[in-house]
C-alpha cells in the first residue's frame, strides 16, 4: 500500500520565548521523527508519557507547527504552512481526543453539537446535516434519537462513540486516535475496538493509533512505533516488533507489560525518562539501558534496517538478541 | 489456626440518594488470611471503592446501617470503627497526583498521620518516615521530607503514598487501584516494591484493580464482584485459567491477549438504584434461564478454595458469546 502520511526529520519546539528581553530557548518534544504510515493501516504508536505522542499527532494535523522537517499527505509536502493553511490543507486527517466526552459541550444536545460541526466545515442545510448524523450515529451503533441527549446523560461507552460520529461526520482519511481505551473497561474496549475495525473497512480509514497498552497496540496495530523523549527508537510490523524487539527500550518497555499469565520477563528499567531540558548525549536512552557502552553516550545513532521494514535506532541491537 | 487478618461477612451497603435506594453491595463475603493478598476486580460501577471505604470505616453520608460484618483480627469494626483499627489498615489511593496536598512538605503530611495514631514523639515519628522513605526506595529520603508534591514524579508520589500507608505499623493495606494513573515501567516498580514489603513485612494486603494482568502478578487470590454481589471466588491462578462464572468467563474473553475476537458484552453494568432481581448478571448473560430472574443464586463451593454464584458454571458459553 501507498503512504499516505508521512515525516521526515520532523521536529517541533515547544515552549521557547522569543521577547526582546528574555530569549528563552524551547524543548524539543520532537526531535527527527521518521514516519510512513500506509493506507488502510493502522499505525501504533507508543512510549511513557511524556515521550513526545500527542505532540507529534498535533503537528501532522498541522496544530502545532513543525521547527524542521518534511510532512507529507498522499503525495503532497504540506509542510512549511501557516497555521491556518496547515489545518486545511490536512483536512482529511482528523483527531480523536482521548476523552471526547470532554470535548463535548455539556449544554448543547449532542445532534447540536455534530450539526455545528457540519456547518463548520461547510454542510449547510438542516435536512442533509440530520440525515447525516443520523446515518453516522447508526454507524458508530449508537440510537439516532441520542441526537436529543445531552453528554452527561451517556456513558463513558457512548460518549466516545459520540467522538467517533464527530469525526466520521467529517469523512477524514487518515484518523489520529490518541489513547481511545484509556480508562475503559474491557467489555467496553472490545466493543470500541471492534467498531474502530468495522469503521475502518467501511470508510477506508487509515488510523494513527496512540496508545500505552501494549496488549491493546499489539491486537489492533499492522505496524508500530516506539518513541523515547521524541524520538522514534524502532519501527517495524506489530508482530515482529513484539515477538522480536530490537532496541534495548523496547524490550524494556514490553517485559513491564503485565501479563495474564503472572510471569515476568526481561529486565526490568529502573527510573523515570530524563527531562527534555536535560537530554543525554549520543543515545538518549544510553543513562538507562543495560547494554551502553562509552560510545553510546557519543554517538546518536539513527534508524537502520534490521529486516526489511523493520528499523532500529541502537548502536548495540545485534548484541541485544 | 491464626485469626483471619480480615473476614467480611454477608456484607450490606444502601445508600439513599434522589435517584432512590442505591443497594451497591449485597451479600459480599471473603477472607485475608495472615499474610494473605486478595484482589478485587470487577468493571466500574461494581462496587470495589465503596468496599474499601467499609472496611476503612470512611462510608458516604447517607449510607444506611450497613448489615453484615467486618472483622479486621477478629474484631467487629462495622458499627465500631474502632480507633484500634484506624492506622492498623493503611490505605493507598488510585491517583497520586490527586491524594496529596500541594501545599505541605511530604514529611509534614505523613507526620500529621503519625500523630493522630501513632504512639512516640515527633523526633521517632521522623525516624521512622526517614526509614520508610528508604524501604520504599525514595531517592535522597532525608532531604524527601521537606519536599512538596509537585517536586517528586508520579512514581515517587505513588511510593510517597505507600510509605504513608505504612506509617503506623497496619497489619492489613487496602489500595484502591494503585497503578491505573501510571506507566507500564513505573507500574512494574510499584508492583515489585508492593510485593517485596508485604513478603518482607508480613503484610496483608486487600488489592482493587480492573487490570487482570496486574491481578495476576500481585494477588493470591481474587474475589469477582459484579454489581455489588460476589460472582467468583478462588485461587488466582485457577480463576484466570479456568474461569467459572459467565460474567468472569465473557470478561476475560475480551481481554486482548485472550479474545479469540474482541467478544464484548452485551449491555452494560446496571446502576445501584436499578439493579436487575435475582442474579444480577441475568440481563446480559447468555446462559440465564427464568429462574436466574427469581432469585440470585448461592455461592457454591467447588473445592480446591473456588466458590460461585451460578448454577450453569460448567455448562460451555455459546460460540457468539465467545466469537
Ligand atoms: N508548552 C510546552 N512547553 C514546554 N514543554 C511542553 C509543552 N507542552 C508539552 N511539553 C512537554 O513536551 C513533552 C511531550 O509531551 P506530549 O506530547 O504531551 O507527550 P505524550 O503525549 O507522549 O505524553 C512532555 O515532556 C511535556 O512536558
Ligand atoms: N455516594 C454515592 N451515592 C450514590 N451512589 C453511589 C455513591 N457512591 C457510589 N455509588 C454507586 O455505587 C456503585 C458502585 O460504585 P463504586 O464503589 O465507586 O464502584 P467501583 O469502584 O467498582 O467503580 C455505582 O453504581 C455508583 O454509582
Ligand atoms: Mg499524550
Ligand atoms: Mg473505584
Amino acid at each position: 500500500m501507498p503512504e499516505i502520511l508521512g515525516a521526515s526529520g520532523l521536529s517541533v519546539e515547544l515552549g521557547a520565548r522569543r521577547g526582546l528581553l528574555r530569549h528563552r530557548p524551547g524543548v524539543r518534544a520532537v526531535d527527527g521523527v521518521e514516519l510512513s504510515v500506509r493506507e488502510g493501516e493502522t499505525f501504533g504508536i507508543v512510549g511513557e508519557s511524556g515521550c513526545g505522542k500527542t505532540t507529534l499527532a498535533r503537528a501532522l494535523l498541522g496544530l502545532q507547527r513543525e521547527s524542521g522537517g518534511e510532512i507529507r499527505l498522499e503525495g503532497r509536502s504540506v509542510s512549511g504552512l501557516a497555521p491556518r493553511e496547515a489545518r486545511r490543507v490536512r483536512e482529511a486527517v482528523q483527531y480523536v481526543h482521548q476523552d471526547p466526552g470532554a470535548a463535548l459541550d455539556p449544554w448543547w444536545r449532542v445532534g447540536a453539537t455534530l450539526a455545528e460541526g457540519l456547518s463548520i466545515h461547510g454542510i449547510p442545510g438542516r435536512a442533509e446535516q440530520q440525515a447525516r448524523i443520523a446515518e453516522t450515529l447508526a454507524a458508530v451503533g449508537l440510537d439516532p434519537a441520542l441526537a436529543e441527549r445531552y453528554p452527561h446523560e451517556l456513558s463513558g461507552g457512548q460518549q466516545r462513540r459520540v467522538g467517533l460520529a464527530r469525526i466520521l461526520l467529517l469523512r477524514p482519511k487518515v484518523v489520529i486516535l490518541d489513547e481511545p481505551t484509556a480508562g475503559l473497561d474491557l467489555s467496553v474496549q472490545a466493543a470500541v475496538l471492534r467498531l474502530l475495525r468495522d469503521l475502518r473497512a467501511r470508510f477506508g480509514l487509515t488510523y494513527i493509533f496512540i496508545s500505552h497498552d501494549l496488549s491493546v497496540v499489539r491486537r489492533v496495530c499492522d505496524r508500530v512505533a516506539v518513541m523515547y523523549l521524541g524520538r522514534v527508537v524502532e519501527q517495524g510490523p506489530a508482530e515482529t516488533l513484539f515477538a522480536a524487539p530490537g532496541h534495548p527500550y523496547t524490550r524494556a518497555l514490553l517485559a513491564a507489560a503485565p501479563r495474564l499469565d503472572g510471569t515476568q520477563t526481561g529486565p526490568a528499567l529502573p527510573g523515570d525518562p530524563p527531562s527534555l531540558r536535560a537530554v543525554p548525549s549520543g543515545c538518549r536512552f544510553h543513562p538507562r539501558c543495560g547494554l551502553a557502552t562509552p560510545d553510546c553516550a557519543a554517538r546518536d545513532p539513527a534508524l537502520e534496517d534490521a529486516a526489511p521494514g523493520h528499523r532500529i535506532a541502537c548502536l548495540r541491537w545485534r548484541d541485544a538478541a | 489456626m491464626s485469626i483471619p487478618v480480615l473476614q467480611v461477612q454477608g456484607l450490606d451497603v444502601e445508600l439513599r440518594s434522589e435517584r432512590g435506594v442505591a443497594r451497591i453491595l449485597q451479600d459480599v463475603t471473603f477472607t485475608i488470611p495472615r499474610g494473605g493478598t486478595v484482589g478485587i476486580v470487577g468493571e466500574s460501577g461494581c462496587g470495589k471503592s465503596t468496599l474499601l471505604r467499609a472496611v476503612l470505616g470512611i462510608l458516604p453520608k447517607g449510607a444506611e446501617t450497613p448489615r453484615g460484618a467486618i472483622l479486621f483480627d477478629g474484631q467487629d469494626i462495622l458499627t465500631d470503627h474502632a480507633a484500634s483499627a484506624r492506622g492498623r489498615i493503611g490505605f493507598v489511593p488510585q491517583d497520586p497526583y490527586l491524594s496529596l496536598n500541594p501545599v505541605f512538605r511530604a514529611g509534614d503530611q505523613i507526620l500529621e498521620i503519625m500523630r493522630r495514631h501513632a504512639p512516640g514523639s515527633r523526633a521517632d515519628h521522623k525516624r521512622k518516615i526517614v526509614e520508610l522513605f528508604r524501604a520504599v526506595q525514595l531517592p535522597d529520603p532525608e532531604g524527601a521530607l521537606r519536599k512538596y508534591p509537585h517536586q517528586f514524579s508520579g512514581g515517587q508520589r505513588q511510593r510517597l503514598l505507600i510509605a504513608a500507608a505504612l506509617a503506623c505499623d497496619p497489619a492489613l493495606v487496602v489500595a484502591d487501584e494503585p497503578t491505573t494513573a501510571l506507566d507500564v515501567t513505573t507500574q512494574r516498580e510499584i508492583l515489585a516494591l508492593l510485593r517485596r514489603l508485604v513478603a518482607e513485612r508480613g503484610l496483608s494486603l486487600l488489592f482493587v484493580t480492573h487490570d487482570f494482568g496486574v491481578l495476576a502478578s500481585v494477588c493470591q487470590e481474587v474475589t469477582v464482584l459484579y454489581a455489588g454481589r460476589v460472582a467468583e471466588s478462588g485461587p488466582v491462578r485457577a480463576v484466570l485459567d479456568t474461569p467459572r462464572h459467565p460474567y468472569t468467563r465473557m470478561l476475560l474473553a475480551c481481554h486482548p491477549d485472550r479474545a479469540a475476537d474482541l467478544a464484548g458484552i452485551p449491555g452494560t453494568v446496571p446502576a445501584a438504584t436499578a439493579q436487575p432481581s435475582g442474579c444480577r448478571f441475568h440481563p446480559r448473560c447468555p446462559l440465564a434461564q427464568p429462574s436466574c430472574a427469581a432469585a440470585a443464586p448461592p455461592m457454591q463451593a467447588l473445592g480446591e478454595g473456588r466458590a460461585v454464584a451460578c448454577p450453569w458454571y460448567e455448562t460451555p458459553l455459546p460460540e457468539t458469546a465467545l466469537a
